[in-house]
């Protein structure tokens, strides 16, 4: 008994003596909230950290802690004789990168069971191009960003894992630090169908990353904005540090990517003289020879012609520039990031432009032992510089499309030339007058604020409170000058527009927070909490014309005001949200989650909406099994499936029945304006996500491959209903959408040599989009466009046609209602504006202090509707009179060079009919326009040196970068028009993938430096 | 307790905060259910009716300006395959103006049947029978004329024995519900015209003395009768009720054509303008004119007399003759819908036709050429002759007012005139219509999907 006594007893006063207390921090200094604090062999005795990096525990003299954090190196501390314990992490250099910013908390990418892809803000910092968007072109799988016009400040294309909905919105949520934002165009200056980027009111270079949410698993927790996929975008932070500033900069050059090679003066009137010869000899008329030159009054051989190229008056080089100043930096109980960034860039085209001025501040404080707060706010001013463009009549590129050579730019007396003084009907106003003397501006104010504040309640638990604001103040500001042609023709002696648009959205969101792990086998992750989000809107526009001359733009200086209009709208949406995570054994790992969304769109009875999801994940490598090779550092099968909302696009009050206010003899009515719909809710998208994550040789390289099959319910779609109601459509939940693919993502280091190194990442995406089931097959969308069950969104109906009969050199039209006339009736299916795969090839080489990035992009297999070659591939028809082409010939205007290949003699086999003057071969909405769009692009390539800490030491520097990069420096494509990367209306995806005067994408050349002190 | 009582004063703030955000109201638009609820609000539901008289696809351009392009008075040059189409007499059943226009017309038609229905049961003590009657009248005659445009260009208005009318809405749409709108057939053409002309006998029992050139009331209601009847061939009452017109003596010709149509207010010759200003523009000036779009044929021009004024009616630039009518750069001129004219004309018509006598007209026929500084016409040998001088008078008179698409399919020339085939008299029924009709029928010859 004694002997067992001595035994017994020492342990039991030990165990019962040890408290011990301490704090977990970084390498900074930084305490680590939550990080798990473990005895060795005892998984019963353990705790976590509080918001001060601290914890207490009861222990033994001799037993081992385990201290492990998410992203950090596990340690192994003895307990001895100390009762205060001062523990520092190390970040683990194979997990570093590998924390993931998810909806509402952070998970390490080990953990994940659903599909995110991260873009670090490295990656897309410093680029030239105004907004984030544009910079993750090619860098994510299953992301397909566009960018439909090259204008300054123009809207992009964003849709993760394919198009889900047929009405206006397939864009993601774009979440930033937590707020939800508004992404949405807010002007409402018309501008031919390419809108605004709200997201170029952000400073790319203050992100410090950039999640993109895929699967069901991790956006449902976005609930009934989740359907499109979600952006979490997180902003940098200080920490516990000196101070440190920065100061980068980047200058550079834009030109066009290609310009259109288009006849000179003399091969104009030779192809409009051919044009009566191959009529005469195939229709019969009687046309002399040199028939249109000596009517218009011209010798082509005359070496004095006049020859105009109207792209090189319209576009020239330009410049953009960034200049940014940062300093972030901290104390234990306060840390700040700060950033003033001025960017400008000054449009390739006339009249066009982008500037952005913004600041930022991102504090964090740590108040007590439990609780910390801190406050984010960006403050930024854009002024976006606009010409009118795309399909519109006084749009810059469109007016030069076929501009005629004969008509200079100025008269002698340095007035702007007038093109009704001219041969080409398609100029409708001199183009280099509207890109110079219009006047069109957007400006906006925006600030997005938040103030939030962390409790600690009990270990492992928080709570998360935070209060945002997003506010823009938006101007539009037009003048169309007096001596336009659209001023003169409306006799209105110029007339301005100026018009506001104020944006309030705020955001309250309350979340506890749960961290703990069990017998250090069960490790929980939990978060559950509420949001409430709500947006007013206010509009106003003043129209007004009558102006004394053009130095005024301001409507004060008008004599008449012909529009005067306010008008507001709101929408609110409150909501409540779960998630859990629970990882067993680290091999086996769940995720549940859940959000209820109401929202004010809805009928009453539809108001409220539940998003669940689940996901399971196997991380193989931690069996017993595969312990024993060392091949596979991750072998990770998992499988999610989710239900997702979609509600944007729709009217705030799609759902009421409502009338309206117009006016008749100037007093005010009351006009039907919708019919109610009270069963109105939103889209919902079941998602099957099955993928696998691998990691070979110890995570050198990884692969990352996802199959999933997205199938959109209840579209908000126009739904057509008889027009004896007096209305066309009401906005209903029909139709079925499906998207399904293959996404493929594999990253690696190829060598990584002391002084050399080469890693190389690559992605590619298979979307299939098709729709399922419509209320009515068949809907013509556009004079170009089919909505078809069975086929894609954006799927072009055209008039067909089987190329050109060689021996006649006449088009061979497909008669299709075999009417005997080729007309709207005749169109049908011929393609669509899907992409059959896309992807990005990403390389960065390192070499001493050297680094060299290269980023390749390609999109495959889309087909665009090249319109504007109706234009300058008229081949000489002449417009005044169609059918005959007799009387006054005045074609649309000039022709490209392709026409060189068309139909001359018997015998030629070319795809390029004879000219005429007749429309015998023109048929505007054709598939003779229809090409392939399918394109490669050295998107971006940047070579910078980093001078080594020993030199830039002395100038109490601790880094200096100095680079030089391209963009869209070549691409190769069989496309004519001016760029692949082409979209005439960026805000209907239902009528996608046509060029029509479309601004071309830059090529961008730029030198920058980076300095840190 | 520290931390608890912040956690609870943190979501107490966030209910006080967020209750309501559920419950937002539209700034500018009111509910369907509640907007009739008083003399006042049927007052202004009324002007709403010709405030959608005013879009572009009805009297705002397209239905105002779409029967001279389909016949010989108009040619398009211009971007929009529909107005082509309307302009080559080949028009699919996918044409949009078309589609547009049965959709706005209906839309008029609705909103009488909403006042009709609901006018007489409004519990508005200030609202009274006399001023009731004048509302529901009112909206009797709004529904008689978009009913009567809409069987001008869908239905076989030429054809009394034939089964292409139109489907007949006489009731609101229940609830504002769009399942609950009824799937209606075609009535006859008989059935259309009756219901057309019972509208006008009721609107014209409830208006006796309304007068008012700017909706419409009393004496244009009489005037549209005159006109549906002359379409109807029933020469008796449409004499008659031109007659009336005429001798009201609430009218009288504008003695110079230039004063007539170079002026957006009404004039002593207006029974009916639609009303348009600087503040409420049509866009017909914007087509017409600024955009080039609706040409001057000259075949038209051509085709006016020596020494015609009306031939000063046209201004020449960019290429084309373009119509003084439309010429106000605001889009201020107003749409001449009914005018005395088009009664004296109707009044010259119907006598020739009632009597079979080609003489029996001509003091009306010549009443409209003198004013225009020409000198008589006739008299006629036959019928025919009657007929060639009558439509080349309502040519020259009624151009780019919408009259000769119709004129011409009702004298059935269309062949002689444009060549065209027999079917093309009526345009066809909108394809997005048939698509969602089980009840709907097309017009012969005209493809059904």
């Amino acid at each position: 008994m004694t002997f067992l006594l001595l035994f017994v007893i020492p342990a039991w006063v030990l165990a019962q003596d040890t408290t011990i207390t301490g704090t977990i921090t970084d390498t900074a200094g930084e305490p680590l909230v939550g990080a798990t604090v473990v005895v060795a062999g005892q998984p019963e005795i353990g705790t976590s950290t509080d918001l001060n990096g601290e914890f207490t525990l009861n222990v033994e003299s001799g037993d081992v802690l385990n201290v492990t954090f998410i992203g950090y190196r596990t340690q192994e501390v003895l307990v001895d004789d100390r009762t205060d314990y001062t523990i520092v992490l190390e970040l683990d250099d194979q997990l570093l990168g590998e924390l993931v910013v998810v909806g509402y908390g952070v998970q390490a990418r080990s953990d994940l069971t659903g599909s995110i892809a991260s873009i670090s803000g490295d990656q897309i910092a410093n680029q030239p191009v105004a907004s984030i968007d544009a910079a993750m072109q090619g860098r994510a799988s299953g992301v397909f960003v566009s960018s439909p016009s090259g204008t300054p400040g123009a809207g992009m294309t964003m849709n993760i894992r394919g198009q889900t909905s047929l009405s206006a919105s397939s864009e993601p949520l774009y979440v930033i630090d937590g707020v939800p934002m508004i992404s949405e165009d807010l002007s409402g200056l018309f501008s031919g169908g390419q809108a605004t980027n709200s997201l170029a009111d952000l400073n790319p270079n203050d992100i410090e990353s950039i999640e993109i949410l895929k699967d069901a698993s991790a956006t449902a927790i976005y609930g009934s904005r989740g359907a499109n996929g979600v952006v979490v975008i997180t902003t940098k932070r200080g920490r516990s540090d000196v101070a440190t500033f920065g100061f980068n900069m980047y200058t550079g050059f834009q030109d066009i990517t290609n310009k259109i090679d288009m006849h000179n003066s003399q091969e104009f009137l030779e192809l409009m003289n051919d044009a009566a010869r191959q009529d005469n000899r195939d229709i019969g008329t009687n046309y002399p020879e040199a028939y249109v030159s000596d009517f218009w009054g011209f010798d082509p051989s005359d070496p004095d012609l006049q020859n105009t190229r109207w792209y090189d008056e319209i576009f020239s080089t330009a410049p953009i520039s960034n200049y940014e100043l940062t300093a972030s930096g901290g104390t234990d109980n306060t840390r700040y990031f700060t950033s003033f960034s001025y960017f400008d860039q000054e449009g390739v085209q006339e009249g066009t432009g982008f500037e952005r001025i913004s600041g930022r501040v991102n504090m964090d404080a740590t108040a007590t032992d439990w609780l910390d707060f801190g406050v984010n706010l960006t403050l930024n001013r854009t002024i976006q510089d606009r010409s009118i463009n795309d399909n519109s009549l006084y749009g810059v590129v469109i007016n030069s499309l076929a501009g005629d050579p004969l008509m200079p730019v100025y008269e002698e007396d340095g007035s702007y030339a007038d093109p009704f003084n001219y041969f080409g009907w398609w100029m409708l106003d001199n183009p280099v007058l509207i890109a110079n003397e219009y006047q069109r501006y957007t400006r906006t104010v925006r600030g997005l604020g938040t103030v939030f504040g962390e409790a600690g309640l009990a270990d492992g638990l928080s709570l998360r409170t935070s209060l945002s604001i997003d506010y823009t103040n938006l101007d539009d500001e037009a003048y169309t000058p007096i001596i336009s042609r659209e001023s003169q023709n409306a006799q209105a002696n110029g007339f301005g527009t100026f018009g506001t648009t104020q944006d309030f959205t705020w955001l309250i969101e309350n979340y506890l927070s749960y961290i703990n792990t069990f017998a250090d086998q069960h490790s929980v992750n939990a978060v559950l909490g509420t949001s409430f989000q709500a947006s007013n809107r206010s509009f106003s526009d003043i129209e007004a014309q009558g102006f004394p001359n053009d130095q005024f733009i301001k409507l004060s200086a008008a004599s008449q005001v012909t529009v005067g209009e306010s008008s507001g709208t709101s929408w609110g949406l409150a909501s409540y949200f779960f998630r859990g995570n629970y990882v067993y054994d680290n091999r086996y790992l769940f995720t549940a989650t859940g959000r209820l969304d109401g929202s004010s769109r809805f009928g009453e009875d539809f108001r409220y909406g539940f998003f669940p999801s689940g996901s399971v994940a196997w991380r193989m490598t931690n069996e017993s099994f595969m312990q024993n090779q060392d091949i596979f550092s991750e072998l990770k099968p998992r499988v999610s499936y989710g239900i997702t909302g979609n509600q944007e696009g729709i009217g705030n009050f799609a759902s009421r029945g409502l009338f309206g206010v117009s006016d008749y003899r100037a007093a005010s009515t009351l006009v039907p304006s919708q019919l109610i719909n009270r069963e109105l809710t939103w889209e919902s998208t079941r998602q099957l996500d099955v993928g696998l994550d691998v990691g070979l040789f110890d995570d050198r390289v990884t692969l990352s491959a996802d199959y999933f099959i997205k199938t959109t319910d209840d579209l908000l779609l126009s739904r057509l209903i008889p027009g004896i109601s007096g209305f066309s459509s009401v906005t209903d939940n029909i139709g079925k959408v499906e998207n399904k693919g293959f996404e493929f993502d594999a990253r690696g280091s190829i060598l990584s040599g002391t002084e050399f190194s080469w890693s190389s990442s690559f992605n590619i995406s298979f979307i299939r989009n098709t729709v399922l089931e419509l209320e009515v097959n068949d809907q013509i969308i556009s004079d170009s466009h089919i909505l078809s069950e069975g086929q894609p969104i954006a799927t072009f109906h055209l008039i067909h046609h089987e190329g050109v009969d060689p021996e006649t050199g006449n088009m061979r039209w497909i008669d299709l209602n075999d009417d005997g006339i080729i007309d709207s009736g005749d169109r049908q299916t011929v393609g669509n504006a899907q992409p059959d795969f896309y992807g990005g090839w990403n390389n960065t080489f390192v070499y001493r202090g050297f680094d060299l990035n290269i980023l390749f992009q390609f999109t495959y297999g889309n087909d665009i509707f090249n319109h504007s070659r109706a234009s300058y591939e008229n081949l000489g028809f002449n417009r005044l009179n169609p059918t005959t082409g007799a009387g006054f010939p005045l074609p649309d205007g000039n022709n490209h060079r392709l026409a060189d290949d068309r139909w001359m003699e018997p015998g030629d086999v070319t795809d390029i009919p004879r000219a005429s003057l007749t429309n015998t071969n023109w048929r505007e909405y054709s598939s003779r326009w229809l090409e392939d769009g399918s394109y490669l692009r050295l998107k971006t390539l940047t070579l910078g040196y980093n001078f080594s800490p020993d030199f830039i030491d002395r100038f109490g520097m601790r880094n200096l970068r100095l680079y030089m990069q391209g963009q869209n420096l070549l691409t190769f494509t069989s496309y004519t028009g001016l760029d692949p990367e082409v979209n005439q209306n960026a805000r209907n995806p239902l009528v996608a993938g046509s060029d029509f005067g479309t601004h071309p994408q830059l090529r961008t050349i730029s030198f920058g430096i980076n300095m840190e002190f | 307790m520290k931390k608890l009582f912040l956690a609870l004063l943190t979501i107490l703030t966030v209910f006080l905060m967020s209750c309501d955000i559920l419950d937002t109201e539209p700034e500018t638009s009111i509910d369907a259910d509640e907007v009739l609820v008083d003399g006042a609000s049927a007052q202004s539901i009324l002007a709403g009716a010709y405030s959608r008289m005013q879009t572009t696809p009805y009297y705002g351009v397209h239905f105002t300006l779409s029967p001279d392009l389909a016949a010989d008075n108009a040619r398009y040059q211009g971007f929009f395959d529909s107005q082509l189409e309307v302009n080559s007499g080949t028009v699919p059943i996918s044409n949009l103006w078309i589609e547009t226009a049965w959709v706005d017309m209906y839309r008029v038609v609705n909103i009488a049947n909403l006042l009709i229905a609901e006018v007489p049961d409004l519990d508005d003590p200030l609202f009274s029978e006399a001023a009731r009657e004048l509302v529901i009248g009112e909206a009797h005659a709004v529904r008689a004329l978009a009913y009567f445009d809409l069987l001008r260009v869908f239905g076989y208005h030429f054809d009394m024995e034939s089964e292409y009318g139109l489907p007949l809405l006489l009731e609101p749409i229940e609830n504002n519900d769009f399942n609950l709108i009824p799937d209606l057939g075609r009535s006859s053409v008989a059935d259309t015209y009756q219901q057309i002309l019972d509208d006008l006998d009721t609107s014209i029992s409830m208006t006796v003395g309304y007068v008012d050139n700017t909706v419409m009331s009393y004496w244009a209601a009489v005037a549209l009768r005159a006109r549906v009847n002359l379409y109807a061939q029933n020469y008796e009452a449409a004499y008659a009720d031109a007659d009336a017109v005429i001798n009201s003596n609430e009218f009288a010709l504008v003695n110079n054509v230039d004063n007539l149509f170079l002026t957006t207010n009404p004039t002593s010759e207006s029974i009916f303008d639609l009303v348009f200003s600087d503040q409420d523009q049509s866009s017909i000036y914007t087509f017409a004119f600024q955009r080039d779009e609706y040409n001057v044929d000259p075949s038209l021009t051509e085709a006016i007399e020596e020494g015609d004024d009306r031939a000063g009616l046209f201004i020449f630039t960019r290429g084309s003759d373009r119509p003084a009518k439309w010429s106000d750069s605001n889009n201020a001129n107003n749409v001449k819908v009914l005018r005395l004219a088009e009664m004296y004309l109707i009044r010259s018509e119907a006598a020739v036709f009632d009597n079979d006598d080609p003489n029996a007209g001509l003091d009306d026929l010549n009443e409209i050429r003198n004013r225009a500084g020409l000198g008589d016409a006739g008299p006629f040998d036959d019928l025919d002759e009657y007929v060639d001088a009558l439509l080349q008078e309502r040519r020259i008179e009624f151009h780019y007012e919408g009259h000769r698409f119709f004129d011409i399919v009702r004298l059935d020339r269309l062949d002689e005139i444009l060549g065209r085939e027999d079917f093309r008299k009526a345009f066809p029924i909108p394809r997005d219509e048939l698509q969602i009709s089980q009840n709907l029928v097309q017009n012969p010859n005209y493809p059904t999907q």
